[in-house]
């Protein structure tokens, strides 16, 4: 019980953190925003391929990029999970919560949460900004929904990786460089950019144990075709798999003093 | 609680009381059956507490970092109850590392640690509960108001909400933040936030409170108010330890202190105690006249008075050429034989001074060098480590 009141008592302090300076929700949406304008205006021929209709049920490639946008958003907001962490840090603030008679997991779920509410809101503005552009949603209100647990799960899975890196280094440029660098290759070499049979033989292979492709597969289905459970199952089973051995290695290390 | 011993002023019959600080109490003499009141004033109450029990107790401790970079260098202490107890010592000597391991933060790599008999690395938890913690680096959020930093201490100490409310107003009014109680920290200086973070390790009313360098790039008027705060919550019964790498802050606050210089122990004991290892008072005396013959007859003449313990040589005075320094036990009892002495010899004075020595001189001559202190921004550490 205690570790509940806990968690709440550092998932709101993040929140009025952010609610102070909500332009830290758009700064994070800035990057997603600009491939989404102009990635899919410089690419919107690869709609006309036949096969890629064929593949992804649409030949709008913008409907099919919606997905890849998404998770670009949530890992961007997974990068800010860590990266308060190491201000913390910075600010001797840690400290404070470390000899204070709390549990530590409280510290780093408190500010998995908040990442993750951050993470539902930013998607929203998403979703938003994408139906202005002609992206419908195919599966519906409750499609939308599904796909906001799936990114707030997902955010908290994928944020489980920028705290390990911030537990271990305590620095800034590190945690953000990580952050930055794994992101754009796992998506370039994932389902999110382009369908499955589209890539290259040695991409698909990758591509087949990247956890992106399973999460943007759940997320196209909900956008192009509607409800598809196999895709969310394998979905859930990927961000379970990263979440486990993400958050367990965070809170592993975090166990650990810091000498 | 403290048990005090009153002798009844009839039979002399000693009584062993237990009373609370300030309390007045009836008292029966169980011998003459006297009866009359006692009062346990609250000043006595340090003095009674340290004859009691030790809160801290620190056996062989050591720390390395890296596997050869030596912090702490198997130092052996006591904190007794009640106490305020200093840590002195220039940058880099093991303070904050000796804090670290203390507060629950740091490792130990070898040696004992409890507080109030608990261990600082098996009881974790329980030493949390009883310890408060003000770091070097103010551990205050700037995006929260300053009662909401304090509620949220309260929250992580799982205090009930009313109580909390009661408690963080009674403390932003006693660290005087009251009217900028709902102000973002944003715009506060570094004094308030200072006093802010003292506050915020006080939510808890812990049995022993740890300050690491507690007034360190702070301007006086703050400093002046931390001091008084520090006196205050010791007056009230709570045991400080503190560390400093100021000679001042360190003879003003602290019942008892220790000097550390790389990680060791050099000298223990109350600022008086250490003062007195320097044994001497020091009086530099100027005369009018530039004439070395007329000061080795003051020599001469002096070396003879009681007490004198030494005379310097003439021309190796301090202020100038034509000068003497004399050091003595006693400087302030001696400066009047001196002037006569001197006066009776037809020897005029154009100055004397007399100094008595600081815990600076101490430092020097336990460590043979002088304690540097730079005003200082936190160095850029790679990967944050912190010693």
């Amino acid at each position: 019980m205690e570790m509940v009141s806990e968690t709440i008592a550092i998932f709101n302090r993040w929140n009025k953190k952010l609610l102070r300076q909500p332009i830290l929700i758009f700064f994070n949406l800035i990057q997603p925003l600009v491939w989404f304008l102009l990635f899919t205006q410089a690419f919107s021929a690869i709609g006309n391929i036949p096969t890629f209709k064929l593949l992804t049920g649409t030949s709008s490639y913008i409907t099919f990029f919606t997905a890849a946008v998404i998770i670009q958003t949530i890992t961007s907001s997974a990068l800010g999970a860590g990266l308060g962490l190491v201000t913390d840090f910075d600010s001797g603030f840690m400290d404070k919560m470390r000899v204070a008679p709390i549990n530590k997991s409280s510290i780093l779920f408190g500010r998995l949460f908040s990442a993750a509410l951050t993470t539902i809101l930013q998607v929203i503005i998403i979703l938003i900004i994408g139906f202005a552009l002609g992206v419908t949603i195919a599966s519906g209100i409750l499609g939308v929904v599904m796909i906001l647990i799936l990114a707030a799960l997902f955010g908290i899975a994928w944020s489980g990786i920028s705290l390990f890196v911030a537990l271990k280094t305590k620095n800034q440029e590190i945690t953000l460089s990580v952050g930055l660098l794994t992101t754009f290759p796992l998506l370039f070499l994932s389902a999110s950019v382009m369908p499955l049979g589209l890539l290259p033989d040695w991409v698909q292979k990758v591509a087949k144990v990247n956890p992106f492709t399973y999460v943007a597969q759940a997320f196209q289905s909900l956008i192009i075709n509607g409800f598809a459970w196999d895709k969310i199952e394998y979905a859930l089973i990927a961000i379970v798999i990263v979440g486990a051995l993400s958050l367990g290695a965070s809170i592993m290390i975090f166990r650990k003093k810091i000498s | 609680m403290a048990e005090v011993r009153v002798q009844c002023p009839k039979c002399k019959n000693q009584i062993a009381v237990q009373v609370r600080p300030g309390e007045k109490i009836p008292i029966t003499c169980p011998k003459c059956k006297t009866q009359g009141t006692f009062t346990f004033p609250l000043e006595k109450v340090v003095q009674q507490a340290s004859k009691k029990e030790d809160i801290v107790v620190v056996e062989h401790l050591s720390k390395t970092y890296d596997k050869d970079i030596l912090a702490v260098d198997d130092i052996s202490f006591r904190v007794h109850k009640g106490e305020i107890f200093g840590f002195l010592g220039p940058n880099g000597a093991g303070k904050s590392t000796t804090i670290k391991i203390l507060t629950t933060l740091l490792e130990k790599s070898s040696g004992t640690a409890t507080i109030d008999g608990l261990d600082v690395d098996v009881q974790q938890a329980q030493v949390r509960r009883i310890i408060g913690y003000s770091s070097q680096d103010v551990g205050v959020d700037n995006d929260l108001t300053a009662r909401e930093n304090l509620l949220l201490q309260c929250q992580f100490h799982h205090m009930p909400k009313e109580a909390s409310k009661k408690k963080v107003d009674e403390l932003l009014k006693t660290v005087k933040l009251i009217d900028a109680a709902d102000r973002r920290l944003k715009t506060f200086s570094g004094g308030m936030r200072k006093r802010l973070d003292l506050a915020s390790s006080l939510v808890s009313d812990p049995k022993i409170l740890f300050l690491d360098e507690p007034t360190t790039g702070l301007d006086p008027q703050s400093r002046q108010d931390i001091w008084e705060y520090v006196i205050k919550l010791n007056r009230q019964g709570m045991t400080i330890f503190l560390t400093t790498q100021y000679m001042e802050e360190a003879d003003r606050l602290a019942n008892r202190l220790c000097i550390v210089d790389q990680g060791k122990i050099v000298a223990e004991g109350t600022p008086a105690e250490l003062k007195a290892r320097i044994g001497a008072d020091k009086i530099t005396i100027r005369f009018k006249a530039n004439d070395f013959a007329e000061c080795e007859k003051a020599k001469q003449l002096l070396s003879k008075l009681p007490d004198v313990e030494a005379v310097g040589e003439c021309g190796t005075g301090l202020i100038s050429e034509n000068g003497l320094t004399i050091m003595t036990k006693n400087g302030a009892a001696i400066v009047a034989k001196v002037v006569r002495a001197l006066d009776e010899a037809g020897i005029s004075l154009e100055q004397l001074n007399l100094s008595v020595p600081t815990l600076d001189e101490v430092f020097i001559k336990l460590t043979g060098k002088t304690l540097n202190v730079i005003e200082r921004k936190e160095a850029v550490k790679p990967f944050g480590r912190r010693r």
